[in-house]
């Protein structure tokens, strides 16, 4: 008796597993899918599940979108900004944020409450308030597109970065901070010699989370390209996308460009799942 | 003495550490956000030469001004009440004809009957207004289903079970690509004839004909975005749930399960209790985040529907408004907040445990 039930709530519990990871997974699958087919194999009814030739059905996989999304140079250009802002997001990040993790997490100082709230609140802030400010202050100074992008991200980066690396250095257990200090090393010595090579795999979480919010990040993007079209990112580029191939809206081009952006994500994904939900929840559990 | 000179050394280093940190948000969130609650009291349109100057709260009065006026029913020449032959309802006066036109025009938003008396909505910004009520609606609904699978799925993350690890990898995809990517592959699953997929299922189990556009019939176009919401973002919810799972001892469980507690009441006594915590602050970062949504609206729907984060830019950079803009942007940051003293309110203070 005992076992049967067990063995219907274990087949309950696969179908909820299976379509768990359909819902996740569909999406992606219509993508390639949809990557593969030629124009005329998109507009065949009832859409098929795999690309095939609209005369004999047989399976007829093309690369033409591919082809088309590796020669747009809209596309190409977007990748090399984004990574170009995405990096530059990360590195400040990391190199500002654990100075001042730092100090939050190890030093002794008056203020040292206020900021920490400060930061955290920080990291809540409604992006779209400061938009007219921010557009007007980088029209105002002339600031050109890349680097208002670079130092605007730093809104919703820098105060995450610095709350998730406090909250390691705290970890850290003075003894060994100490120790140092008894040997005649200032709190800097310490903190470059002792606590940065500690700090590396927080450090790999917390820039990864980073570099992705600024890879993603939409609404800034937008904003200040709207007149400088060259300096556009990647999510700008794929929500503005024309093809070169089709005429009207190039789906099987944007899938394909999709999956290429895509494909980056997943690597890194696959090598980095524990890190980043160490670091993704990190502020959650612990905050 | 000699600890005295390492404590203010100490006050020194950590005052050099953190200035760098705080001269960046200064630049680019504190002083801003001040010069937006300044425009917002100014007529100040981007690059125009026109004078600037302070109009006091009135890009606030022109979002937010409401009015109820009542109709009344229109009469043939015999003095009975006009019927529309379509419909066969009673045909009410033109709304424009009672709705006042100074300072702001204002128009309908809609029309409804309380007690035999027919009335119109109208405000002079009904963008706005439908702005508000369809970001909070989206914010709401998705929210809460997110909140639910999340939950589900987190549930089953914590069992051990072969294919867990690809399963994880499955669930952080959706939540790491941009939502420009997923909006676009997204739209072109709701193509609105059977080229979409959505169609295609729709059809073969008989909801739709086949050539439904979900994207473009108000009365579908918020559960669509509302659908590609939860599937981005249920992830996350799922990842911090699960964290908190995790903290919980697994002899809490087994004691439990001694007592012979039935499954049902191990998840509401001992499971939703400690995690809680956990939940109030997903719940938290989930709804700010989304009451503050930008790509899914703009990408879907342009200029069709907004929400607020895209009436404000749009405002900005098509209408260069930027008072008005700044204005919206204002009152954007204090619907945030007070779902935020609302949240604060009901959990009974957050992060009382630190």
């Amino acid at each position: 008796m005992r076992n049967k039930q067990s063995k219907i709530g274990k087949i309950a519990f696969w179908i909820i597993v299976s379509v768990m990871f359909i819902y996740l997974v569909f999406p992606f699958y219509w993508a390639i899918n949809s990557s593969f087919k030629t124009e005329f194999q998109l507009m065949m009814t009832p859409a098929t599940f795999l690309p095939l030739d609209p005369v004999t059905h047989r399976l007829s996989f093309s690369l033409i979108n591919y082809q088309g999304v590796f020669k747009n140079p809209d596309f190409m250009r977007g990748i090399k900004n984004s990574a170009l802002v995405a990096c530059s997001v990360t590195l400040i990040c990391l190199v500002v944020g654990s100075f001042a993790a730092f100090a939050l997490g190890k030093l002794k100082f008056r203020g040292k409450k206020a900021s920490l709230y400060l930061i955290l609140s920080m990291t809540m802030f409604p992006q779209i308030s400061v938009l007219t400010g921010l557009y007007a202050l980088m029209n105002q100074f002339h600031v050109n597109p890349m680097l208002s992008m670079i130092f605007s991200y730093m809104i919703f980066t820098l105060p995450f970065t610095i709350w998730v690396m406090t909250s390691f250095f705290k970890g850290i257990p003075n003894s060994l901070f100490e120790a140092a200090k008894v040997d005649g090393a200032t709190s800097f010595q310490s903190f470059r010699i002792i606590l940065i090579p500690l700090a590396i795999p927080a450090m790999v979480t917390t820039g990864l989370l980073a570099f992705i919010a600024a890879w993603n990040e939409y609404l800034f993007a937008l904003t200040f390209t709207s007149i400088d079209t060259t300096a556009r990112t990647v999510p700008v580029v794929m929500a503005m996308f024309s093809g070169t191939i089709s005429r009207q809206e190039p789906f099987g081009e944007i899938m394909a460009a999709s999956i290429v952006v895509t494909i980056p994500l997943l690597i890194l994904i696959y090598f980095f799942q524990r890190r980043l939900i160490e670091g993704l929840t990190a502020g959650a559990v612990k905050g | 003495m000699q600890n005295h000179i390492l404590q203010k050394k100490e006050q020194k280093l950590a005052i050099l550490l953190l200035f760098p940190s705080f001269l960046i948000l200064l630049l680019v969130a504190v002083y801003p956000l001040f010069t937006v609650f300044q425009t917002s009291i100014t007529n100040k349109t981007f690059a125009s030469s026109s004078q600037i100057s302070y109009i006091g709260l009135d890009n606030y009065t022109k979002l937010l001004a409401l009015k109820i006026v009542e109709l009344d029913p229109v009469f043939d020449e015999e003095g009975n009440p006009e019927i529309n032959e379509l419909t066969g309802k009673r045909v009410y006066e033109n709304p424009t004809k009672v709705l006042p036109r100074k300072p702001n025009r204002y128009k309908e938003i809609s029309q409804f009957d309380i007690f035999g008396h027919h009335f119109v909505f109208a405000g002079t910004d009904p963008d706005f207004i439908l702005s508000v009520k369809d970001t909070v609606f989206f914010t709401l609904l998705s929210v809460f289903f997110e909140t639910i699978f999340g939950m589900a799925i987190a549930l089953i993350m914590v069992q051990n079970f072969p294919g867990r690890g690809g399963l994880r990898v499955a669930m952080l995809v959706p939540w790491a690509i941009p939502t420009a990517v997923s909006s676009r592959m997204w739209e072109w699953m709701f193509a609105s004839t059977r080229v979409g997929i959505i169609n295609v299922i729709g059809q073969f189990l008989r909801w739709t004909n086949g050539q439904f556009s979900f994207l473009t019939t108000p009365s579908t176009q918020l559960l669509s975005i509302i659908v590609i919401d939860i599937w981005k973002t249920t992830p996350f919810m799922a990842l911090l749930l699960m964290a908190g799972l995790q903290t919980i001892p697994p002899s809490i469980y087994e004691a439990a399960e001694i007592d012979g507690c039935s499954a049902f009441h191990r998840f509401w006594k001992i499971t939703l209790p400690l995690v809680k915590n956990t939940l109030v602050v997903a719940l938290i970062f989930r709804t700010l985040d989304s009451l503050r949504v930008f790509d899914l609206f703009q990408i879907v729907f342009g200029q069709k529907r907004y929400s607020m984060s895209s009436f404000s830019y749009y405002q900005l950079i098509n209408n260069k408004a930027m008072g008005y803009s700044s204005a919206s942007s204002v009152l954007i940051f204090i619907i945030i907040l007070l779902f935020i003293v609302l949240y604060s309110r009901i959990s009974g203070g957050i992060g009382d445990e630190k």
